[in-house]
């Protein structure tokens, strides 16, 4: 091979040697597997694991909570996709949500979670017709309110609310 | 007799006999074809193979295995480490192991010097990495160590030494510090699979050490592979040349 195409072609493996580096340090993979699901992400081919999705809204629409979180964690490990975000951020509001007093840390989480889907999706709105809160602006509000402590906490008739 | 006589060139005088590190006897046919072999072989060797291994040290450098569950960790080197990396560049160039004018000239094809300036940058990348490497990662025996790279490689700008001397000095550092941080501070290091309450009871100094040091908690292969690397990076400057020209 002519000198000038051995230049060429170091020259072309050092940039992608190097471009590989620089994409290892800024993904931060934790195992080798997890450098393929970064490496889809990056040249944009990064899709949920559809059935690990399906298992997770079953046991959601079961009440198992925690089960479903599970599964939509596992179906979207990158956290890069709306909708399953927005089912993870509503399994912290149901689980959380008590007829008496709410449980703050849950609703904090599922306010991180709905937070997210606001940064991948502002204009997202749920087809589910089973919740009743259909936007991320909606769930977050109603997150919010539950995390705080007013008077309107000590109104009996809260008792007879219901989870939305 | 002719040893390249197997050889089949369907034009000779295609051949480039001019490149860097091509043979210096030249006469006759034949010879120019031996010359043009070998000079190909220096060309992958210096613009294929030395790059890779400086690559490699770079990726390797800041590569940890989490003492938990053996997870990756790469960790970006911290500013100082660009600074040292940039006088033990200096270092390089003051000690005779690299020459400006055999790297870039005005003599070289612009590809040829573009081509070298990207081998240094490598170079300097791995700099970067082994003092990365090296270096630990947080509280005093960061700031100590740190210290003592900056006494060694200021007070070496300021010295008359040969390349020899200065692969064994920089040999000795390095080795010293790899010491100290895989083997001395590792040996302080607590293991990470037991509960507080267990490991206060089994290992208290250790425990103690690691809190008061703010030692990180690796797996010990760890240190195999910085010991890969910090090899690796030796070899890469064993097999650098000061000039690529002849």
């Amino acid at each position: 091979m002519k000198e000038k195409y051995i230049h060429i072609l170091g020259l072309a493996l050092t940039v992608i040697y190097f471009a590989f580096i620089v994409f290892l340090y800024w993904a931060e993979p934790r195992s080798l597997a997890e450098i393929s699901t970064k490496s889809k992400v990056v040249i944009g081919t990064y899709q949920i694991d559809q059935q690990k999705f399906d298992e997770g809204l079953r046991a959601f629409r079961a009440d198992n909570f925690i089960a479903a979180r599970d599964s939509f964690d596992r179906a979207d490990p990158e956290r890069r996709d709306a909708k399953t975000q927005f089912y993870v951020a509503y399994t912290y509001y149901r689980q959380g949500w008590g007829r008496v007093y709410n449980d703050g840390e849950l609703f904090s989480k599922g306010i991180e979670a709905v937070d997210r889907t606001i940064a991948l999706n502002r204009d997202f709105k749920s087809d589910d017709s089973d919740l009743k809160l259909q936007t991320p602006a909606e769930l977050r509000h109603e997150l919010e309110e539950g995390t705080k402590t007013t008077g309107e906490d000590f109104n009996p008739l809260k008792l007879i609310r219901e989870r939305k | 007799m002719n040893e390249n006589k197997d050889l089949t060139i369907d034009d000779p005088d295609d051949l480039d006999i001019r490149g860097p590190l091509a043979g210096d006897v030249i006469r006759g046919a034949s010879n120019r074809v031996a010359v043009s072999v070998s000079s190909a072989k220096a060309n992958y060797f210096l613009y294929l193979l030395i790059p890779a291994i400086f690559l490699t040290v770079t990726l390797l450098g800041g590569l940890r295995l989490a003492g938990a569950d053996s997870g990756f960790i790469f960790l970006p080197p911290p500013l100082i480490c660009l600074v040292f990396s940039i006088l033990l560049f200096i270092l390089f160039f003051r000690g005779g192991l690299l020459s400006v004018s055999g790297w870039f000239s005005e003599e070289l094809p612009t590809l040829t010097n573009v081509a070298n300036a990207s081998i240094l940058l490598t170079v300097l990348a791995a700099c970067a990495q082994i003092f990365n490497s090296l270096l630990p990662e947080g509280g005093v025996p960061f700031w100590i160590v740190s210290f003592c790279f900056f006494w060694t490689l200021w007070n070496d700008l300021f010295l008359d030494f040969d390349a020899k001397r200065f692969l064994r000095s920089t040999g000795g550092l390095l080795g010293l510090a790899f010491v100290v941080k895989y083997l001395f501070l590792q040996y302080f290091t607590a293991p990470s699979s037991q509960n507080w309450l267990t490991a206060i009871f089994e290992n208290p100094g250790k425990e103690a050490f690691t809190w008061l040091l703010d030692l990180p908690r690796y797996s010990p292969a760890t240190g195999y592979i910085q010991f890969f690397t910090l090899l690796l990076f030796f070899g890469g400057l064993f097999l650098l040349p000061r000039s690529t020209k002849k």
